[in-house]
């Protein structure tokens, strides 16, 4: 057993750690932000709206997040004109364009979780909005809203998750996140076992943290939506 | 009578694994060495000279394409039998494992932009973005010497190509042969050249010794063997010719 290799790069595993959590974060804030109004919209009256958002979610849903990281950090580079653009400083980093692809990403599933979210508020609550005249955003931001996040917690809780793990992509466009640094461990040491366990072991213990947030937050906002009680 | 069977039966179990060709791995994103043409054959330098090495020395071989990131460990683990992939001898990978007799000394250079005039030494790359594939000697060198540059790594020899015309970086390093093959030659490559001096195990100990065909440390039986087969074809002159086809020396 080599477990002296992974103590020597503690430190590595360290910054990997800290990027992955960061990139997890940002991620995870930007989707959010993006998948709320979507959500409205993919229930919306409008046609071309509820249209439009499903052309989104199934273009996201539907390709492997790995082949979108490609196609972006790659495929793209390939076009002259791109790389002579304003864009391309940005377009350049890896980690704009890592942040970029799990934003689209992660912003397609959540929206699907919200809006299945959004359908399942009773009846009820929104007639209660009208007959008090709530405003549209009062509606919104009392009832609709409230309703929706309340009901997607379990799922949603699933997406972070799913999306923290997703980040270990990240390392085939050189980001040296934890998977990352485990895989230059392996090449730099030829070992296999201790690296991966080792990173294992962390997503393993940021995983428990994240579940332990989203129970927390389960208990004081969903806490009426459970059945035994 | 059931004993008799039994014994058939482990008998039918163990034919296989004794007549078991060997595993061989390479990692096919290096032209002219080892890559996968268009019907998905493995095919190259290192494939025409394993093939023979096993021909001359008697040996049925299984040569197939494996990730680069996992192949040393791979030997290590008893997983393959041996590796043909350009590996370069160095004392590092000689501790973890063995190595058949040299059978080429590569080149190394950079390779940039025509028009980049960049002076290829620490200073003069201060700053700049080299391109180079994870684990090899190239990664070993730049790493060591060129503390100043920012050093991207990849798992595979055929990314940092897409890097270098996609604008991320300034320079590669590599092998010469594999730069010329498989970049230069082509058309995305026609506006980059060699850049900087001829380097070779003599330049740098992170260079190696030269480039042999990796085997399990603790199988001498097929370190001989091998060694055997490269001496054939060595006297023979199959390996001349294979020199002379691939790279006209």
């Amino acid at each position: 057993m080599n477990w002296d290799v992974v103590v020597e790069n503690l430190r590595l595993y360290a910054q990997g750690a800290g990027l992955t959590i960061w990139l997890t974060l940002l991620s995870l804030s930007a989707a959010f932000l993006l998948a709320l109004p979507l959500a409205f919209l993919r229930n919306s009256r409008s046609r071309f709206l509820r249209r439009s958002v499903i052309a989104y979610t199934t273009v996201f849903r539907g390709t492997p997040l790995l082949v979108q990281l490609f196609l972006v950090y790659f495929g793209l580079a390939q076009f002259e004109l791109l790389r002579g653009s304003f864009l391309w400083p940005w377009l350049s980093s890896p980690l704009v364009c890592a942040l970029l692809v799990f934003v689209l990403n992660s912003g397609a599933y959540t929206t699907e979780i919200f809006a299945g979210g959004l359908r399942t508020i009773p009846k009820g609550e929104i007639e209660a909005a009208q007959a008090y005249g709530f405003t549209p955003l009062r509606a919104a931001l009392r009832i609709f809203i409230p309703g929706m996040l309340s009901r997607s917690l379990p799922l949603y809780g699933n997406e972070m998750i799913m999306l923290m793990h997703a980040t270990s992509l990240a390392s085939t466009v050189t980001l040296m996140e934890i998977t990352g640094v485990a895989r230059n461990i392996t090449l730099n040491y030829y070992i296999q076992l201790e690296p991966y366990v080792a990173a294992a072991l962390i997503y393993l213990a940021l995983t428990a943290i994240l579940v332990a947030a989203v129970q927390l937050a389960e208990r004081r906002f969903a806490n009426f939506l459970r059945l035994d009680h | 009578m059931l004993r008799l069977k039994l014994v058939f039966a482990l008998s039918l179990l163990a034919a296989p694994a004794l007549a078991a060709p060997l595993n061989i791995a390479t990692d096919a994103t290096f032209p002219p060495f080892e890559s996968i043409d268009a019907n998905g054959k493995l095919v190259g330098y290192d494939i025409e000279l394993m093939e023979a090495v096993c021909k001359a020395a008697e040996l049925e071989c299984n040569i197939a394409n494996a990730a680069w990131d996992g192949m040393i460990p791979g030997l290590i683990d008893g997983k393959y039998d041996a590796l043909i992939s350009q590996l370069t001898v160095t004392d590092k990978r000689r501790r973890v494992i063995a190595f058949s007799d040299i059978y080429s000394h590569p080149t190394f250079r950079f390779v940039a932009k025509k028009d980049a005039a960049l002076h290829i030494s620490p200073e003069g790359l201060a700053g700049k973005t080299i391109a180079v594939q994870t684990g090899t000697p190239m990664d070993a060198y730049v790493t060591a010497h060129y503390k100043q540059s920012t050093i991207k790594r990849y798992d595979t020899g055929s990314a940092p190509y897409l890097e270098l015309t996609g604008g991320r970086a300034d320079v590669h390093i590599s092998y010469q042969a594999q730069i010329v093959h498989s970049f230069l030659k082509s058309e995305s490559g026609k506006d980059y050249e060699l850049v900087g001096p001829e380097l070779t195990g003599k330049d740098a100990p992170e260079f190696g010794e030269g480039v042999a065909i990796a085997i399990g440390k603790r199988n001498t039986e097929l370190v001989e063997k091998v060694n055997a087969g490269l001496a054939k074809i060595r006297e023979d002159g199959t390996l001349d010719a294979l020199n002379q086809q691939y790279f006209g020396q």
